[in-house]
C-alpha cells in the first residue's frame, strides 16, 4: 500500500515530469520555426515537406501532454497552485501545438510561391520575424520552467517588435508589388506568411498571460471582466 | 573480619564483572572490526583501486556526453555533460528522446547511432552512438547500455567547407578550359571570318577569367608564407586615397559614389603592398555589388593599438546563414551573380590571410536589403602570429 506521503512525491514528480515535456515541446516548436525559416528562404521542398510531416510528433506529444493533465486533475484533484500549474501545462501544449501549425502554414504558403524571387529586403524581413517568434516562444518556455513572472509580463511588450516588423513586411510587399516584382497571388501569399509569424507571437504572448496566472492566480482578463461587471452594474435599472 | 571479607567477595564479583564486561566489549570491538575489514576487502574486490570516485569524475571531466542504461531499461548515470545538454531548455533537450530509444535498443542488443541537427539558434549537430554492455557471465549483452554524445558540428562544418573547397575550384578551373576547348574545336571548322573573330574574342574573356584566377591563387600562396612580410610605416589614408582612385573609373561608369572619411592620418607598422591589396578586394567587392547611383564609403577609426579600416555599401546584403563562409576560397552566396562580376571568390581569403599575417581580423556585417560593411582591423604595431597557429586558417581545412 501506498503511503499519503509516497503519493504526494509521486504526484510532484509527475509535475515535473509534465514541466519537462513541457520544455520539450516548446524546444520542438522552436526548432520548428528556424527549419521552416530556412526551407522559406532556400526555397527548399523537401525540408518545407520534411516539416509539414515531422509536426505529427509535435501533436503526438501535445496531446500526450494533454492526457497527462486530465489523468493528474481527475486522479490528485490538485489545488491552489498545483492546479494553476496544470491548467496553465493544458494551455501551453494547446498554444505551442498552434504555434507549430502556423509554420507548416508557412511551409505551405511558401510552396505556392515557389517560382516567386523574394527581394532581399523581403527575405531579410521573413529571417527578422523568425528570429523574434523564436525568441518570444523560448521566453514564454522558460517563464514557464522558471514561474518567472516579470518574464512573462514583458512579453506583450517585447511581442510588439515583432507587430512593427509585420507592419514593414507588409509595406515592403506592397513596394515589390508595386514595382511589379511580384504578382498579387504571390503578395498576398507572402502577407500570410508574415501574418503566421505575428500570431505565433501572439501565442507566446497568451502563454505569457497563463504563466501570470499559474503565479498569481490573475488573468489580465479578469480586468475585463470587472469592467464589465460594473457597466452592467451601472446600467441595470434599480442597482 | 566477616565484613572484610564479604567486601572483598563484593569486590572481586565486581572485578570479575567489570572483567567480563570488558572482554564481551573487547569482543563485539573485534567483531565490529572484523565487519568493517571484511567490508572494506569485499568493497576493494568490487572496486580494486578505490577507482569508482575517479571513474566519475573523469566520466565528467569529458566533453562527451555519457549515458548508462540499466538492464532493466531504466537510465541511470549520466556524466556531467550529459545532463547539461538533456537538461537543458534549449533545443537540446530534445536529443533526450533519441538517447532514450537508443538506449533501449542498444540493452536488447542493437547497437546504433543517430545524428541529429538542431537550428539553435546556435546551430549544432550532435551525433549519438549507443552500444550493449556486456553482461556479468561474460556474455555481449546483458549488462545495460552505454550512449555516447558527441558535438560535431565543427566536424560536419570542416568537412562542408572541404567538400565545397574540392567542387567550387574544380569549377572555377575546369569551366573556363572546358570553353575554351569546345570554341578551339568550333574554330577549327569555321571559314566566317566574323564568326571566328567572335570565338576569338570570347575566348580571350575566358583566358582573361582563368588567368585573373591564377592570379589571385598565386597571390593567395605568396601571402600565406607570413615570412616575407615587409613592415614599414603604413599611411592608411594615403592607402585608401590609391584604392579609391583605383576604383573611381569603374565606379563612375555606375554613377556609384566613392567617399573616405574618419582619421585618415594615421600610419600603422605593416606591409603597405598587402594592406592595399587588403582594402583594394573590400573595395572592389563594395563597388561590385552597389546598385547603380550608389554610395561607397571607407571610413577609418583609431584606438590606441588598433586601426579599423570600414568599407560600407549599400547593396543587397549577404543572407545571414552565408556570412561565417564568406572568407572561404571560392566561397559564392550568389554564383551566377559573382561570375557575372568577374570575381575569382579568393578576394576575402586573401584579406583574412593579409589580416591574420598582421595579427589582426576582418569582420563582416550585412543585412539582406540593406548592404553590407567589412571592418579590417589591424594592429598599430604588428603581432606577428606564431608560424604554427593557423587555427584560423582556410588552408587547414581546405588544402
Amino acid at each position: 500500500m501506498v503511503s499519503d506521503t509516497g503519493l504526494r512525491v509521486e504526484f510532484h514528480e509527475s509535475l515535473d515530469d509534465l514541466r519537462d515535456d513541457i520544455v520539450r515541446l516548446g524546444a520542438l516548436t522552436v526548432e520548428t520555426i528556424g527549419k521552416g525559416t530556412a526551407a522559406v528562404l532556400d526555397r527548399d521542398l523537401h525540408a518545407a515537406q520534411r516539416l509539414i510531416d515531422g509536426d505529427d510528433v509535435i501533436d503526438t506529444l501535445a496531446i500526450s501532454i494533454e492526457e497527462s493533465c486530465y489523468r493528474l486533475l481527475a486522479l490528485q484533484q490538485p489545488m491552489a497552485g498545483d492546479l494553476r500549474f496544470i491548467v496553465c501545462a493544458l494551455r501551453f501544449a494547446s498554444e505551442l501545438e498552434r504555434s507549430a501549425d502556423l509554420m507548416v502554414n508557412i511551409c505551405k504558403a511558401s510552396r505556392r510561391i515557389y517560382d516567386v524571387t523574394m527581394s532581399p529586403t523581403v527575405r531579410s524581413l521573413v529571417e527578422d520575424m523568425s528570429i523574434e517568434a523564436a525568441s518570444l516562444t523560448r521566453k514564454a518556455i522558460d517563464a514557464f520552467a522558471d514561474a518567472d513572472e516579470g518574464m512573462a509580463a514583458a512579453l506583450d511588450d517585447i511581442d510588439d517588435r515583432l507587430d512593427e516588423l509585420q507592419v514593414e513586411f507588409v509595406e515592403s510587399i506592397f513596394a515589390s508589388h508595386e514595382a511589379e516584382r511580384i504578382g498579387l497571388r504571390s503578395a498576398v501569399q507572402l502577407a500570410l506568411i508574415g501574418r503566421y509569424y505575428e500570431r505565433i507571437g501572439d501565442h507566446a504572448v497568451n502563454m505569457g498571460e497563463r504563466v501570470t496566472f499559474m503565479v498569481t492566480g490573475w488573468l489580465p482578463e479578469h480586468a475585463a471582466v470587472a469592467r464589465l461587471e460594473m457597466r452592467n452594474r451601472r446600467t441595470t435599472p434599480g442597482v | 573480619m566477616t565484613v572484610a571479607v564479604v567486601l572483598l567477595a563484593i569486590a572481586l564479583v565486581g572485578a570479575l564483572a567489570m572483567c567480563v564486561t570488558l572482554l564481551r566489549r573487547v569482543a563485539r570491538a573485534e567483531v565490529a572490526v572484523a565487519a568493517a575489514v571484511s567490508a572494506a576487502e569485499e568493497a576493494r574486490s568490487v572496486d580494486p583501486d578505490d577507482s569508482l570516485p575517479r571513474l566519475v569524475a573523469a566520466l565528467d571531466a569529458l566533453s562527451l556526453g555519457v549515458v548508462v542504461a540499466d538492464v532493466d531499461e531504466v537510465l541511470g548515470f549520466r556524466n556531467r555533460s550529459a545532463e547539461e545538454i538533456l537538461s537543458s531548455r534549449d533545443s537540446r533537450t530534445i536529443i533526450d528522446r533519441a538517447v532514450r530509444e537508443l538506449l533501449v535498443e542498444a540493452v536488447r542488443g542493437e547497437p546504433g547511432e543517430r545524428e541529429i541537427d538542431l537550428f539553435g539558434p546556435p546551430r549544432r549537430t550532435f551525433l549519438i552512438r549507443a552500444v550493449p554492455l556486456a553482461g556479468a557471465s561474460g556474455m555481449a549483452v546483458g549488462g545495460g547500455s552505454v550512449a555516447v554524445i558527441e558535438d560535431v558540428t565543427e566536424r560536419r562544418r570542416t568537412d562542408q567547407v572541404r567538400r565545397d573547397f574540392v567542387s567550387n575550384i574544380s569549377h572555377e578551373l575546369k569551366t573556363p578550359v572546358g570553353a575554351l576547348g569546345l570554341l578551339a574545336e568550333t574554330i577549327d571548322d569555321e571559314t566566317d571570318p566574323a564568326t571566328v573573330r567572335r570565338f576569338t574574342e570570347r575566348m580571350g574573356v575566358e583566358v582573361t577569367r582563368l588567368s585573373r584566377t591564377i592570379d589571385d591563387l598565386l597571390e593567395l600562396s605568396r601571402i600565406e608564407f607570413a615570412d616575407d612580410l615587409f613592415i614599414d610605416d603604413s599611411p592608411i589614408g594615403a592607402i585608401v586615397e590609391e584604392v579609391l582612385a583605383r576604383f573611381r573609373g569603374s565606379a563612375d561608369l555606375r554613377g556609384v559614389e566613392l567617399r573616405a572619411m574618419g582619421e585618415l592620418d594615421v600610419v600603422v607598422a605593416g606591409d603597405r603592398r598587402q594592406i592595399t591589396s587588403a582594402i583594394s578586394n573590400l573595395v572592389d567587392n563594395a563597388v561590385k555589388y552597389s546598385p547603380d547611383g550608389a554610395e561607397v564609403t571607407v571610413s577609418v577609426t583609431c584606438t590606441a593599438d588598433a586601426v579599423s579600416v570600414t568599407v560600407a555599401d549599400t547593396g543587397d546584403g549577404i543572407p545571414a546563414r552565408d556570412l561565417d563562409r564568406v572568407f572561404e576560397r571560392f566561397y559564392r552566396v550568389d554564383r551566377a551573380r559573382s561570375r557575372d562580376t568577374g570575381g575569382t571568390g579568393l578576394g576575402l581569403a586573401i584579406v583574412r590571410h593579409i589580416a591574420h599575417n598582421h595579427g589582426g581580423e576582418v569582420s563582416v556585417r550585412s543585412r539582406e536589403g540593406h548592404g553590407t560593411e567589412f571592418t579590417l582591423t589591424l594592429p598599430v604595431a604588428p603581432k606577428r602570429p606564431p608560424l604554427n597557429d593557423r587555427s584560423n586558417d582556410e588552408s587547414e581545412v581546405t588544402a
